[in-house]
């Protein structure tokens, strides 16, 4: 229990400030979820008419059912699991050696390749020049395109390098004298030392593929192979402006922002599945540039 | 037969040289202990043999093979780090096996041999725990323990019981000689304390400055230092060193004049350094013996002796004196008295050990 005495008047203030900002950014961050909650509840009328604030108006599961009914929903759950899953291992493998590599004061050109991952950082070729690469690799409309292009990520590997770097020489020594070779020393003693690093690093994948939106938009046209959040945008752009729809929708309950709402929790649900399990590794995760040995 | 040797062993970073030239041979089964100060490249030596520092220059061979370019896992060498460098994710029984997994040793044998080198070691109780969950102690013996199981052709240790309180210390210490004894394996060991070197070594390289300044066994180094080097860093507390010029008949110190024992050969007005070991002064004159005059500065009481810190002219004293179980007696010490056959005599200038009767 905190006792208020022990605190000078500065430090009450200082305190009442601090929950109250933490309260208004809690409010910040929770509302929109709980209104799109409410939203994909709702009546269709009910949305159109701005009528939903904090809980379902005219509970209904209609959106949902639309949704769920449509094959391409399911086609781009699919390919939005792929996309995640496939993209977080090639993600991992190109970073878990490629942030061993930069760490190791024996590697030669050391500073050069550090500062080369870190520049792509800064600079980047731009949307037109990223777009015409891939056009000429023929990974446009691919889904091993997707997979692959995005793989590397600069910052994560230079947030597993420090970790790695703050890992004891002699660790390394050790399993060189126990007769480990190079992979096996990153294999059998870094990545099982470095999990926290690691979690993290895959938490960050998961989470940018999963709402990976603008290039699998520009990168692919087949609807097979288009992840959900383009199918949202998709769904979107149809229904706002499909006047068949909107006779359809007043007769059976649902509207083009219900069904939006329904899919965006729908999207959400696997996330927030995920994240408990891996969150206290996260955590830890973002305090890495503050630990030394 | 698995010794090691080094000739003309060089290290340099760059343009900055830090191991000049060394030579050392160590028997099979010997105990060589590498001491000196902080930065006197004993480590980078041992760092050497293991395989964990490219060598310069020079040849380095072990059991007759030349190792100069062998990777480390391929030399058979097995080496204690300073602090251990326990894998942290792994249970001890898991630490121990860890070498020998990647030798894909198979799994029953590798239960037999971790079971036996924990009986040996006492950690039998301890093989399902994680490091965290050890004592220091404890911890040192798993890090040997991993050596241990790989019956290496020649142990490494690396400052190991640098980290532990003095009461373990000389635990460990009298467990690594008895250890030695039993298996017997070629072992070069790295510390800076004198008393670890003179307590397990079977002989002693000192060195300084990346050089070797003398190799023998702890009693020769500690009875015929080859230079004041030597003299001022074994022995605890270490050899007195007083200037001095010698005479007809001795060392003249200041307005003392010590007898010598043997000639002086025409010697004489040659600037020395006169040594004398603080537990060979005696408090009471006997034959043979020269008093030399001193100014307590202050006594420490050990228990059984205690230390008279002292000075004689500019030169700062430490003697050593039995208590009896009292240290009333010593305060009143004006004169210690110097056995001649006991006085070790080195060049002013360059340091090394002059044997006048040569």
């Amino acid at each position: 229990m905190m006792n208020w005495n022990l605190y000078s008047r500065g430090d009450k203030i200082f305190a009442i400030v601090v929950s109250i900002l933490i309260g208004m950014f809690t409010i910040a961050t929770l509302y929109p979820f709980i209104y799109i909650a409410a939203v994909s509840f709702s009546s269709g009328f009910a949305a159109q008419a701005g009528k939903v604030v904090l809980t379902p108006i005219n509970f209904t599961l209609e959106a949902y059912g639309y949704i769920l009914k449509d094959p391409q929903f399911w086609i781009s759950y699919r390919n939005t699991f792929i996309y995640t899953i496939g993209g977080t291992l090639m993600s991992l493998a190109f970073i878990i050696p490629g942030a061993y590599a930069l760490s190791r004061p024996q590697l030669k050109g050391r500073r050069f390749f550090n500062l080369f991952v870190a520049f792509t950082m800064w600079f980047n070729a731009g949307l037109i020049p990223f777009f015409l690469n891939m056009r000429d690799l023929g990974l446009l409309d691919s889904m091993f395109g997707i997979i692959l292009a995005f793989a590397v990520n600069a910052f994560n590997i230079i947030l597993l390098r420090n970790f790695f770097e703050a890992i004891p020489q002699s660790f390394e020594e050790a399993a060189r004298m126990d007769g480990a070779n190079d992979f096996q020393v990153l294999w059998k003693v870094f990545v099982p030392l470095s999990k926290p690093a690691i979690a993290t690093i895959t938490l960050f994948c998961i989470v940018s593929r999963w709402n990976g939106f603008f290039w699998a938009m520009v990168l692919l046209q087949s609807e097979e192979k288009i992840p959900l959040q383009v199918f949202l945008r998709h769904t979107i752009s149809n229904l706002s402006d499909d006047d068949e729809f909107a006779i359809v929708q007043t007769a059976a309950g649902f509207s083009a922002e219900t069904v939006t709402a329904a899919i965006i929790v729908c999207s959400i649900i696997p996330v927030l599945i995920v994240y408990p399990f891996i969150q206290k590794y996260f955590e830890k995760g973002i305090l890495l540039g503050g630990v030394k040995e | 037969m698995s010794g090691v040797n080094l000739s003309g062993i060089v290290k340099a970073y760059g343009a900055l040289q830090v191991v000049h030239g060394i030579d050392l041979n160590v028997a099979e089964k010997e105990f060589v202990v590498l001491v000196g100060p902080s930065g006197c490249g004993k480590s980078t030596t041992l760092r050497m043999i293991a395989g964990l520092e490219e060598i310069t220059d020079g040849d380095l061979m072990i059991d007759g093979r030349r190792m100069n370019r062998v990777a480390p896992k391929d030399r058979d060498v097995a080496m204690v780090f300073q602090n251990y460098a326990l894998y942290p994710h792994l249970n001890v029984a898991e630490n121990m096996a860890f070498g020998l997994r990647i030798r894909k040793m198979p799994k029953d044998q590798i239960k037999t041999t971790i079971d036996d080198v924990a009986e040996i070691l006492g950690l039998t109780p301890y093989l399902d725990r994680r490091p965290a969950d050890l004592s220091g102690g404890q911890r040192q013996r798993v890090a040997m323990g991993r050596a241990i199981v790989r019956h290496p052709k020649v142990f490494l240790f690396d400052e190991p019981l640098s980290n532990l309180d003095a009461k373990l210390r000389t635990q460990m210490r009298a467990e690594i000689k008895r250890l030695h004894n039993r298996l017997g394996v070629t072992s070069v060991y790295v510390t800076h304390d004198q008393v670890e070197a003179m307590t397990l070594a079977d002989r002693i390289v000192v060195m300084n400055d990346g050089r070797i300044e003398q190799i023998g066994t702890p009693m020769e180094l500690f009875n015929n230092p080859a230079n004041t080097f030597v003299a001022g860093f074994l022995g605890s507390p270490p050899m007195n060193q007083m200037k001095g010029v010698l005479t007809e008949t001795g060392a003249k110190i200041g307005n003392t004049e010590l007898r010598l024992h043997g000639a002086i050969n025409g010697h004489q007005g040659r600037d020395v350094i006169v040594g004398v070991r603080p537990e060979h002064v005696t408090l009471a004159e006997s034959e043979g013996t020269t008093a030399l005059p001193i100014n307590l500065d202050l006594v420490e009481p050990l228990g059984s002796e205690a230390l008279l810190h002292a000075h004689h002219g500019e030169d700062n004293l430490v003697f050593k004196a039995d208590t009896n179980g009292d240290i009333n007696h010593l305060y009143g010490v004006g004169t210690v008295h110097v056995p001649a056959h006991l006085i070790k005599l080195f060049d002013a200038e360059t340091g090394r050990a002059l044997n006048l009767g040569a």
